[in-house]
């Protein structure tokens, strides 16, 4: 399951994602949204969509950043009443506040919404003090959504980084403890080591968020969504994740708290293509249309509705490769590449997933080679599938599939 | 120093309420007889609220770090624990509360519970051999899985879940005895200290390097597939060559046994997943709850009953 990240900018891509059935849902940003925009998005997708799955990213992991850039989260009371937040401050009786405030605000104000999201601070150690307070917020949450009434299945959100993940021993014992609560499941984040965007990411760690996924969802029957997560998505359903998330910015197709910090500037981001066969997105100009003057566009093409404006030439229909066009064409290779990993059993799950590593690593050597020589950006480049496929070998040992 | 065996006549100077005492069994620290109470059949218990060493190395003995006031400490949760958890695989309080008595010189309380009409499951264990059948192994795994969860309800870990503490009533049905090492989640008074019997303990049991001490439920769920373990294959999976219960504990911590299907044709392979995912190292790796595990359990015979 593909849901949308959404950030600033929302416009109708995601009414037009549930339309074309690339996406099954939204996770919708406070951040982005004033509190009537929020209410009122989430009326009209639940109006126009009755299956659509969403939910809000409380990002109450702001609270503990000094000066962010949080956008409209002030206009919201779970957030504004408790901004700027130390680690001094999260006793039990002050956790059950924060906790309460945000549940209670989703459950009383947003009808329409899937699951109750709960709020949480990131931390960077499986054992440091701060991951107990994430715990202690994880209980919280489970026992304030138990004095509901009605209330929506609850997501207790855990909000780690990639740093984190590289210690196995710490995750094991965190694990121990998540899979004690009595949630209906996960909303996990992982704050990644690089704020601008990789495809890739660090082998062992991502071999530990895969068993993460993998307990959670797959042995302990909880469902698990994994936001901010792109391609990586194709790894994580493939460990047994329900669901991942992304979006139109490269910021809202990784998680970095950097997106919640001043902003340094930046150029506009330049035109990409997402290629479901190759598993990443190539740069329109000079990549795809070096590939399309090599006579190879059908081979990178997803098949997406929108793929016409391209086969002419990238160059020549870059004006009408607009932002909405180019996002709802990386959803539709997203969702592509998600369905064979999506269902049955986790070893045939992977295998998929080793197949299209295999099939994007063969079509990048054959682009590369004679007579079309296409040379790419390292962003863009294979490097990202020789770690996946490394992660996918680890994952196995650890997780015995 | 050993427990006297007591006469009928002293003991009914104590427990007037008690007739036709017979002796029954006697362990480290208690000594157990059956009696009739009201009509009822009952057992007395008789501890010794001073704990000795064990005399000797069983490895099946419970490991006895307990002080003076753990023993009644100990007593008094287990009556608790019998009247506050209802199942019909617990053991019940009988008539005669905890109270103090005196008999010659000794010291001693005592209490009833009820008289389990049936056998040990310890005496089914053989070497190398299955000591029930795949549908009784089930049937046990759903009834044993059934106090635990009763207890857990409570907030109460048994901790010393094992064949010796399990019996099958003659009418089939199995039934968890011996709540003297059971864990209470909310008396900070009882210490998460190794109690329990070493070759049945879980994992997280002897592990204090883990800074979050999980112990829930799912610590006595891997002492019941060591249990199930046991009776499926008439092998202990953790004792191999090991020579003293430190060897098995590290073994516990270390050794990946094989499957209960490999070394017994009869044992269906979904009950021995079952099994070994009881075993699991981690507790994140069993059963996060009961009914999944009984789910299972059902699901395991290819005739799909118990």
């Amino acid at each position: 399951m593909l849901l949308a990240q959404v950030g600033y900018g929302r416009g109708q891509k995601v009414h037009e994602g549930l339309d074309e059935g690339t996406i099954t849902g939204a996770i919708l940003s406070p951040k982005d949204e004033g509190r009537d925009r929020l209410e009122q998005c989430i009326a009209e997708l639940r109006e126009s969509d009755g299956n659509a799955v969403l939910m809000i990213d409380p990002q109450f992991y702001v609270t503990t950043l000094n000066t962010p850039r949080d956008g409209h989260l002030p206009e919201y009371d779970y957030y504004a009443a408790h901004a700027g937040l130390s680690r001094t401050q999260f006793s039990p009786r002050q956790i059950e506040r924060y906790v309460g405030d945000c549940l209670n605000y989703q459950h009383t104000t947003l009808s329409g919404v899937s699951y109750l999201v709960s709020p949480n601070i990131m931390f960077d150690d499986f054992r440091d003090s701060w991951s107990q307070i994430a715990l202690n917020m994880a209980e919280a949450a489970v026992d304030h959504h138990g004095t509901l009434t009605n209330p929506e299945p609850l997501l207790v959100s855990i909000v780690t980084s990639e740093v984190a993940l590289r210690s196995a021993t710490g995750l094991a014992e965190f694990l121990d403890a998540l899979s004690s609560l009595e949630a209906n499941g996960f909303y996990v984040l992982v704050h990644r080591n690089s704020s601008s965007y990789q495809a890739a990411m660090d082998p062992n760690a991502m071999a530990n968020l895969m068993y993460m996924v993998h307990v959670l969802a797959s042995v302990n029957d909880y469902q698990v969504f994994v936001g901010y997560s792109d391609w990586l998505g194709m790894l994580l359903h493939a460990a047994g994740a329900s669901g991942t998330a992304s979006g139109w910015h490269q910021s809202l197709r990784q998680f970095n708290m950097a997106r919640f910090m001043p902003a340094e500037g930046g150029g506009r981001a330049r035109k990409r293509y997402s290629s479901a066969p190759l598993m990443s997105s190539p740069l329109l100009e000079p990549e795809l249309e070096d590939i399309f003057r090599a006579g190879r566009i059908n081979d990178v093409l997803t098949g997406s509705a929108h793929d016409g404006i391209l086969r002419g030439g990238p160059a020549a229909g870059a004006n009408r490769w607009t932002d909405p066009i180019a996002c709802l064409a990386h959803w539709t290779s997203l969702h592509n590449i998600l369905a064979p990993v999506s269902t049955g059993r986790i070893p045939n799950r992977l295998a998929s997933a080793t197949q299209m590593i295999d099939r994007a690593e063969s079509l990048y050597a054959r682009l590369a080679a004679r007579p079309s020589f296409i040379n790419f950006e390292a962003q863009t480049g294979p490097g990202h599938l020789a770690g996946w496929r490394e992660a996918i070998i680890a994952f196995r040992a650890m997780a015995g599939v | 120093m050993p427990f006297p065996q007591f006469t009928g006549d002293e003991i009914r100077a104590v427990v007037p309420e008690a007739s036709d005492v017979k002796y029954l069994d006697k362990g480290g620290q208690k000594v157990v007889y059956s009696c009739s109470i009201a009509g009822q059949p009952y057992v007395l218990k008789f501890l010794r609220p001073n704990p000795r060493p064990l005399a000797d190395q069983d490895p099946d003995a419970s490991v006895q770090q307990v002080s003076l006031d753990d023993v009644t400490a100990r007593a008094r949760r287990e009556v608790a624990t019998m009247k506050q958890c209802d199942s019909p695989y617990l053991v019940k309080i009988g008539p005669v509360e905890l109270r103090s008595v005196k008999i010659g010189d000794e010291d001693l309380i005592c209490f009833s519970e009820e008289l389990v009409n049936g056998q040990p499951i310890k005496k089914l264990l053989k070497p190398n051999q299955p000591g029930m059948t795949p549908a009784e192994l089930v049937k046990l795994g759903l009834h044993v899985a059934d106090a635990i969860d009763v207890l857990w309800q409570h907030d109460k870990i048994h901790r010393d879940i094992k064949p010796g503490n399990i019996m099958q009533r003659a009418t089939g049905d199995f039934v968890v005895l011996d709540m003297g090492f059971v864990f209470d989640l909310n008396d900070e008074s009882w210490s998460m200290g190794p109690v329990g019997t070493p070759i049945y303990f879980s994992p997280e049991q002897m592990d204090f390097s883990n800074r979050r001490q999980i112990l829930d439920f799912r610590s006595d769920l891997f002492s019941l597939g060591v249990t199930l373990y046991q009776l499926a294959t008439g092998v202990h999976p953790f004792i191999g060559g090991a020579q003293t219960s430190w060897e098995v504990m590290t073994n516990i911590k270390n050794v990946q046994p094989p499957a209960p299907h490999t070394l017994q044709a009869g044992i269906p392979e979904a009950l021995s997943d079952i099994i070994m995912r009881l075993l699991a190292k981690r507790p994140a790796l069993r059963y996060r709850k009961i009914e999944m595990l009984q789910k299972a359990l059902r699901e395991s015979l290819p005739e799909g009953g118990n």
